[in-house]
């Protein structure tokens, strides 16, 4: 069964996002290369399907703020796959191209609400230096997304730091093409 | 040392990690203990480095845990 990620719908990969793939010498089926490339270890990426899925099926955080924190910290680490995919639970919300366009430079662009620049912020934090996180920057996800909603929202941005720096280090290539 | 920024939930119980913040999200927290049991329980790389690169990665954070 097809869980978590969704393809992009954005058209062609960006020329300076599509070039050669993973330097790894093997790699196993999947629909594109992460999928071909987490296949090598079958068990592990079953059970990662099921962990990244939840956030976007159960909603445990608004998908629009979801993604575009996903999306922010792709670019902050270069990272080609998911620079490449979109997320049909984000778009269904409302998530276009054009604010995707102003994530690069969000905080100049009048187009995010408060609390989407809170988290876009919580966010950058997170992946540059985490212990460096003040209170300030804290405290209005906590009272924007509740108690709940925030351990859902890092155990996120863990996953999309994580599996940011995942596709990085293994040159995971995007996903090519209409899709 | 400054407050939590998020309290655990009032339910609690004996498991420390379900009584912890991460037991605000029971499904979420049930599908990583299934994922990080496999990376430790059923994978091809040794223990040791595993831990080691565990450790090591707290160290990096400051993370007690």
């Amino acid at each position: 069964m097809r869980r978590g990620r969704t393809r992009s719908e954005c058209g062609r990969v960006p020329a300076r996002y599509a070039r050669a793939v993973t330097w790894l010498p093997e790699t196993g089926p999947g629909r594109d290369e992460f999928e071909r490339v987490f296949a090598l270890r079958p068990n592990l990426f079953d059970a990662w399907r099921e962990f990244a899925s939840i956030f976007w099926e159960k909603r445990l955080v608004d998908p629009v703020i979801l993604e575009l924190c996903r999306l922010r910290i792709a670019q902050l680490h270069a990272a080609r796959h998911p620079l490449s995919t979109r997320m049909r639970e984000a778009r269904e919300a409302g998530l276009d191209e054009a604010k995707i366009a102003a994530l690069a430079e969000w905080w100049r662009h009048p187009g995010f609400s408060d609390l989407e620049r809170a988290c876009l912020r919580f966010a950058e934090q997170f992946v540059m230096d985490a212990k460096a996180m003040s209170d300030d920057e804290a405290r209005p996800v906590v009272e924007g997304l509740g108690d709940a909603g925030t351990v859902a929202f890092v155990e996120a941005l863990a996953l999309f730091d994580g599996f940011g720096r995942f596709g990085r280090m293994l040159d995971v290539a995007p996903v090519e093409g209409e899709t | 040392m400054s407050a939590p920024r998020v309290k655990p939930p009032q339910r609690g119980g004996s498991d420390p990690i379900s009584a912890s913040v991460l037991g605000h999200q029971p499904e979420a927290l049930l599908a990583f203990m299934k994922l990080y049991g496999t990376l430790w329980s059923h994978g091809i790389l040794d223990q040791s480095t595993k831990e080691m690169a565990r450790i090591r990665n707290a160290r990096t954070l400051d993370c007690g845990i």
